[in-house]
């Protein structure tokens, strides 16, 4: 009778945890939000109802077995010990449970991960208190909004300007935080046109509350252009500089060639080749980086452009490789950085 | 019996003379139940300074653009408020508290292995609680209970302060650990092997461990951010070759196995009162101990399911999720024996059965929660949110927190030979329970339509809730007002209780409340496991302890 009841209630939770409608309440603004929608069902589905059965019992019991007034005073319960049986069944049970999970987060997971690599690459920088982004064809930082084309696969590099920020689009279901000295990667497919709040989820000094004003700007491709080219020529004239992770800029132009020589043979050499690519020491062999059409990308989606390789001088990167040590760590000014690229850049 | 021969000498095995003058006794005494009562006590201040800091975050709550004080000072209260709840409170209650008062009885021990060390562990207790509130004449720390770097490198003086603060009681909770440890191992009366032992002592027992080895990893880090902080050697500091994910590593690696000393002696709490007051056994005794110390060990291994979005790479992220999976199964056994302890017994509704049962309704919901944040795809949604806040709640208040409200119900007889208030009781509890729901049910669907953590203002659309949850939460405050005043009204004028109120059959309950210093005339054998009601007591050589015949050999041992 009572595990009848719990049942009742326990389908009546799954249907609504299947029914609910989430995205009237958080539109879904990228492909993989339905992705994790249906982890949340699920999760919701199952968790409530092993809640239902469990808190169900324990009232149940709990009011059941009370001792009553007829009771003598010194009435004890049935003495049970353990039953093997149930113990085994409610260990196994949530063994298979975790295994079914496992299985379906991993699956979620891995279309998360698996989105596609060469998508639109753009960047976005924490500072306090706000985020800017950079887009390959706009010189300098967009500052305001962050617009992406509908249906365009994106790749977004994230780090930090100064400490450590969290973007978060909740209509995107993802977040990954900002590292200054470290570049992040996440990326997605936008599905839904609109405008949606981005919010910082990591502490990040006095105006952290403020930092929910900005917006992520789906649209079509022809808005989307439009404002592209907007931006582009508002920028023409900003230097392409870098924000350096101490908020210095790296001046690209002017960079010595010749003193970039000889940096890069006291300050690299140790771990990279002027070799092809695929010939690796600690990391890849450096011939012809800026312009070997087999390897139009760098580590983690950056392009083979001086401004990205720049900014792995500047910020270091870690990898399956290992890890290559920052500016600051390996002693390198934004003026040896700019010799360094103006120097990669002659190896053709 | 063997076991017997090895635990009757030592130090269990004579009586000291009595300590005098009040100084002796009562303050810096090292008498472990003395040191137990002293941490309740000065905990329990710390929790009302902590709990003022809440009502302060709620007061600040109820408007969307804040008000009640200004975001700077607001990010001080709630980084306060944190670090206090953890370390000053729930800690401090559920090891030094309620750990000294009982377990050293439990397993008839005159006292634990080195009362100086216990009297010097408790000692700086104190000091450093004042050390972390003073922070704020200075400039509190703002990065909420984590500091994580480089924010918590730019924060204000109070932040070093904040530092040295809980690296001091993280000395005293590892010094704690080690003394826990020592004394089970060595100083159980004789026949009390391991698979006799009372459930409290296996929480304590499976605990010890983490206090150890864990907080050892949050003194590194500390120390690392103090002398950065101090001397600006870049441990941190990206900009100069430090690494700020570091120091989450070694957070976590401490504040997991954390989150875990903060609730096994709670489940050990309840594992004592389900079966005193269903008159029944607790339903398998050797799993839910086998699961305390399962889940101490898996608790080792969790802990970057804090850094989901902290840049690790994928690989490395599965086998944290799995685990943590994981985790849930020897949870999920304590929960289901707990619930099936109840089936046939002949329940009897004290205080401190409600506060029991509500732990179980409430932890559970804290558990399932927690497995969904494993789930990395949800992680990625709500880490950071309001339904971070919501889990951390259910599980530290709903499960803890009403753990020790079961646990001074319970004990309070045992400690001042009085009983709380039983009507007071209930309404503190009732009040407590409804209080509680309403605050913190709440912040899941906050969080997850887009409600970041640690913000002085919100976003307009989430007023309602917001507000909802800010009287609730003087609901909450006001059934803990009941509480203390229950406590300052029931030490002078409570009903006594006598050396066993509950007819319960744990040692600690056989004899005189409270104990002699000396606690047991003779030390006792045990025979056997002390949960079954129909079975007479497992106990030997105990018969003179309730009369008044002076205790063997009063004096010169040493
Ligand atoms: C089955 C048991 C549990 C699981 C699977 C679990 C899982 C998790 C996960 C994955 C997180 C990280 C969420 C995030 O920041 O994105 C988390 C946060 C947290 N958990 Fe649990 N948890 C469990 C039980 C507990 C218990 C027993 C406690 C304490 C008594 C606890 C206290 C906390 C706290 C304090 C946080 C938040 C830390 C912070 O970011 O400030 N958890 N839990
Ligand atoms: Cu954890």
């Amino acid at each position: 009778m009572v595990t009848a009841v719990l049942a009742a209630l326990a389908v009546a939770a799954i249907v609504f945890s299947y029914t609910f409608p989430l995205e009237r309440y958080l539109p879904a603004a990228i492909v993989t939000a339905r992705q994790v929608d249906d982890l949340i069902r699920f999760m919701s589905a199952t968790g409530s109802a092993l809640y239902i059965f469990v808190a169900g019992y324990l009232v149940y019991f709990a009011i059941a077995f009370r001792a009553k007034a007829s009771d003598a005073p010194d009435a004890i319960g049935v003495q049970i010990h353990d039953n093997r049986k149930l113990e085994f069944w409610w260990t196994v049970i949530p063994l298979i449970f975790v295994i079914i999970l496992s299985v379906v987060s991993v699956r979620i997971w891995y279309e998360i991960l698996l989105e596609p690599e060469n998508g639109l690459v753009v960047e976005a920088i924490g500072h306090q208190f706000y985020f800017s982004f950079r887009y390959p064809q706009i010189n300098g930082e967009v500052t305001d909004e962050m617009h992406l084309p509908l249906g365009v696969p994106v790749t977004l590099n994230l780090t930090s300007a100064d400490v450590i920020h969290g973007f978060w689009v909740p209509a995107m279901r993802l977040k990954n935080d900002t590292v200054p000295g470290l570049v992040t990667t996440i990326r997605f497919t936008p599905r839904l046109a609109g405008r949606y709040p981005i919010i910082c989820t990591q502490f990040c000094g006095v105006e952290h509350s403020e930092m929910d004003k900005q917006v992520l700007v789906i649209e079509d491709k022809p808005s989307f252009d439009r404002w592209y080219k907007g931006w582009q020529q508002k920028n023409a004239r900003v230097s392409n500089a870098l924000p350096g992770v101490a908020g210095q800029a790296i001046p690209l132009q002017g960079g010595d060639v010749a003193a970039g020589k000889a940096l890069f043979s006291q300050k690299c050499t140790a771990c990279h080749k002027l070799a092809p690519f695929s010939q690796t020491l600690v990391g890849p062999g450096l011939e012809a980086v800026l312009h070997d059409p087999a390897h139009p990308d760098l580590v983690n989606g950056k392009a083979a452009n001086p401004a990205d390789v720049a900014s792995i001088l500047e910020n270091g990167y870690t990898g399956s490789m290992g890890a290559m040590p920052s500016a600051s760590s390996n002693g390198l000014s934004p003026q040896d950085i700019a010799n360094l690229v103006a120097f990669l850049n002659t190896l053709k | 019996m063997a076991v017997a021969a090895v635990h009757s000498g030592g130090i269990a095995g004579h009586i000291h003379p009595e300590p005098q003058g009040f100084v002796r006794r009562y303050v810096f005494s090292l008498d472990h139940k003395i040191i137990g009562i002293q941490y309740i006590i000065t905990a329990f201040v710390f929790f009302m300074l902590s709990g003022l800091l809440a009502e302060a975050i709620r007061t600040q709550l109820l408007n969307p653009n804040g008000g009640f004080v200004a975001p700077g000072t607001y990010n001080e209260v709630y980084s306060v408020h944190g670090s206090a709840m953890v370390w000053l409170v729930i800690i401090p209650l559920l090891t030094g508290g309620f750990g000294n008062l009982v377990f050293p009885l439990q397993i008839g021990a005159r006292d634990v292995a080195f009362p100086w060390l216990n009297m010097l562990s408790f000692w700086i207790f104190p000091v450093a609680g004042l050390m972390l509130f003073s922070s704020f004449l200075m400039g509190a720390p703002t990065a909420g209970w984590m500091e994580y770097p480089p924010i918590s490198l730019q924060g204000a003086a109070g932040t070093s302060m904040w530092c040295a603060a809980i690296f001091l009681v993280g000395v005293s909770s590892t010094i704690t650990g080690i003394n826990f440890v020592v004394t089970i191992l060595k100083m159980r009366a004789p026949g009390m092997t391991f698979t006799r032992m009372p459930l409290f002592v296996w929480g304590q027992f499976a605990t010890a461990p983490l206090l150890m080895i864990a907080t050892t990893a949050l003194a590194a880090a500390l120390a690392a951010l103090f002398i950065e902080r101090q001397f600006g050697v870049p441990f941190f500091d990206p900009t100069k070759g430090g690494s700020p994910v570091m120091w989450q590593h070694m957070f976590w690696f401490y504040s997991h196995p954390a989150v875990y000393i903060m609730i096994l002696p709670a489940f050990g709490i309840i594992s004592e009162v389900l079966p005193t007051f269903a008159r029944k056994p607790v339903f398998g005794y050797k799993l839910i101990a086998f699961s305390s110390m399962a889940i101490a060990l898996l608790g080792f291994m969790v802990w970057a399911h804090h850094m989901f979005t902290s840049g690790l790479a994928p690989f490395l992220q599965l086998p944290f999720m799995i685990l943590t999976y994981i985790i849930g199964v020897p949870t999920g056994i304590k929960i289901f024996s707990w619930t099936a302890t109840l089936f046939g017994g002949k329940i009897h509704y004290s205080t401190a059965m409600l506060f029991a049962i509500g732990f179980i309704g409430l932890f559970t919901i804290g558990g399932i929660t927690g497995i969904f944040l494993a789930a990395i795809p949800f992680d990625l949604h709500v880490h950071g949110t309001y339904f971070i806040v919501a889990h951390l709640h259910y599980v530290l208040v709903g499960g803890s927190l009403m753990g020790v409200f079961a646990g001074m119900y319970y004990w309070f007889p045992k400690m001042s030979g009085r009983l709380l208030n039983e009507t007071l009781g209930k309404i503190h509890f009732w009040l407590f329970f409804i209080g509680f729901n309403c605050t913190f049910l709440p912040m899941h669907w906050l969080g997850m339509l887009g409600m970041p953590r640690e913000v002085a203002t919100y976003d307009p659309q989430f007023t309602f809730w917001n507000r909802f949850e800010s009287v609730a939460s003087y609901l909450m405050t006001f059934a803990i007002l009941i509480f203390f005043v229950n406590v300052l009204w029931s030490i002078r004028n409570g009903r006594r209780s006598g050396p066993n109120p509950w007819g319960a059959r744990t040692l600690e309950w056989q004899i005189p409340s409270p104990p002699h210093y000396y606690n047991f005339k003779h030390i006792p054998t045990v025979y056997g496991l002390p949960y079954d009601f129909s079975q007479p007591l497992p106990y030997k050589g105990l018969e003179e302890e309730l009369t008044d015949s002076p205790p063997p050999v009063a004096a010169g041992a040493h």
